[in-house]
């Protein structure tokens, strides 16, 4: 009997298997609005999975894919700040705690700068068979993550960074 | 049969539950790290370093070089006389840069070419070195007077310098340079014998914060007659948008051809020169 069953359990396992998004392309902004200077860069190389069984959410993406509109600037953000030969990635790891229709709230752990901190988000989640479709925009404070700017660039550099995030998952095998 | 029922629901289960991590390594990072930022600036100390202008990116460079520190107090210790070397480099794209520079007291202006043809990474692909070719044509001014003279050529008045960078960072703190040189000269300077002067360059930073390193350098000569090798070593330091880099070398000069093979000051002596250079950068296009 066991054997009659087995295709049965396998093409059922294969369906579980298959509730996960990826996306290998996500955009991931960032702002710093200071009184002398604004300063944007975007990540578009953003990888990220969710598994809709179980509401599992991760992120992750590689410092040095940031770009900055002045190049000096880049070279500040990986050598001076960010330091991303000693932390090349940032990842978050976390669970979508609420979805009420599009609306989302995700809660897990941020990893920057080799500090992980827990941090909640508001976003959009738009979902169907095929793709999953991300928005959010949070906060981070440099401080918490140990990134410190010196008081001659205070005030270009804000404080409080504003994330912006953007990520389209495809269904996947 | 009992067992192979369970194996199976085992098998279903664990495929239902997929824990974070293993979320995580389903992202599969394809990219390739490269080694970024082997040396702060385009200079080790005098010689080119694999460092280039970003692409859009144009730097201005002022260099200084001031008299021997043992000229004495009337000299005042040197910084009486000065030289300069201006200079423009522009990063065409990410592989290919052009400068041109003016030094004052060689009456000389050069132009030069770095093309990157690999940089360190690892990851996907993974490659030990980053190397580079750096060219570059002198133009050294003669007096009116000289040309008046029936042996002159027009032709007279350039040298070439051709190196090839081969750079390693080892870690952050580290990096070392190999930089093997050949000279032409096409009228010789009055004690060398040959037109080709053959050269290895090696240089090398050391990290002590992120904003401060300090560098040295100095050349191995092959074939050439009567002049020293050049010993440098700088220190840079990075503020907002400059970089200041500063000299002690037995050379006055800033281009290659006259701080390897036109040397003959000795630090045994104390005839070292102090110099320093400010390097701004204008992003020009995005």
């Amino acid at each position: 009997m066991i054997r009659n069953l087995l295709p049965l359990l396998l093409l059922c396992s294969i369906n579980c298997f298959s509730q996960k998004y990826i996306s290998n392309d996500g955009e991931i902004t960032f702002f710093s609005y200071a009184p002398i200077e604004d300063i944007k860069a975007v990540n578009k190389k953003v990888s990220a999975v969710y598994n809709s069984a179980d509401d599992n959410i991760v992120f992750q993406l590689n410092i040095n894919d940031f770009n900055f509109r002045k190049k000096l600037m880049q070279t500040h953000f990986n050598e001076n700040y960010l330091e991303s030969d000693l932390y090349p990635q940032s990842t978050f790891i976390g669970k979508v705690i609420v979805l009420e229709g599009d609306k989302a709230k995700v809660k897990g752990m941020l990893t920057i700068h080799g500090v992980t901190k827990e941090i909640e988000a508001d976003g959009t989640l738009l979902k169907n068979n095929e793709s999953v479709k991300i928005l959010s925009e949070f906060k981070v404070k440099l401080e918490d993550y140990n990134i410190s700017i010196p008081t001659i660039v205070m005030y270009k550099i804000a404080e409080e960074i504003l994330i912006n995030i953007e990520i389209a998952l495809n269904y996947s095998q | 049969m009992k067992f192979n029922l369970f194996f199976i629901i085992c098998m279903l289960y664990s495929n239902i539950g997929f824990s974070q991590d293993e979320l995580l390594s389903l992202i599969d990072d394809k990219s390739s790290e490269y080694s970024k930022y082997v040396f702060k600036g385009t200079k080790v100390v005098n010689s080119a370093s694999v460092e280039m202008p970003d692409a859009g990116v144009l730097q201005f460079m002022i260099q200084h070089r001031f008299g021997t520190l043992n000229s004495g107090f009337y000299n005042f210790y040197g910084l009486d006389n000065s030289q300069v070397r201006m200079s423009f480099d522009y990063g065409l794209n990410d592989r290919l840069s052009v400068g041109i520079g003016r030094s004052s007291s060689l009456k000389a202006i050069d132009s030069n070419v770095k093309y990157r043809l690999i940089r360190q990474s690892k990851g996907v692909q993974t490659f030990p070195l980053t190397i580079c070719v750096s060219s570059s044509i002198v133009f050294k001014q003669y007096l009116t007077s000289n040309s008046e003279n029936n042996n002159f050529l027009f032709s007279n008045q350039f040298s070439y310098s051709h190196q090839i960078l081969l750079a390693r960072k080892f870690n952050r703190q580290i990096s070392f340079q190999l930089s093997p040189t050949l000279i032409h000269y096409n009228l010789l300077p009055i004690d060398q014998l040959v037109h080709d002067l053959y050269s290895l360059g090696y240089g090398a930073r050391y990290k002590i914060s992120n904003r401060i390193s300090l560098n040295i350098e100095t050349f191995s000569q092959f074939n050439s007659e009567n002049n020293v090798n050049p010993l440098s070593f700088g220190i840079d330091i990075q503020t907002g948008g400059h970089v200041f880099q500063f000299h002690l070398s037995n050379s006055a000069f800033m281009i290659d051809r006259a701080f390897i093979h036109e040397t003959y000051d000795l630090w045994s002596e104390g005839s070292i020169y102090f110099g320093f250079n400010i390097s701004r950068v204008f992003t020009l296009k995005d």
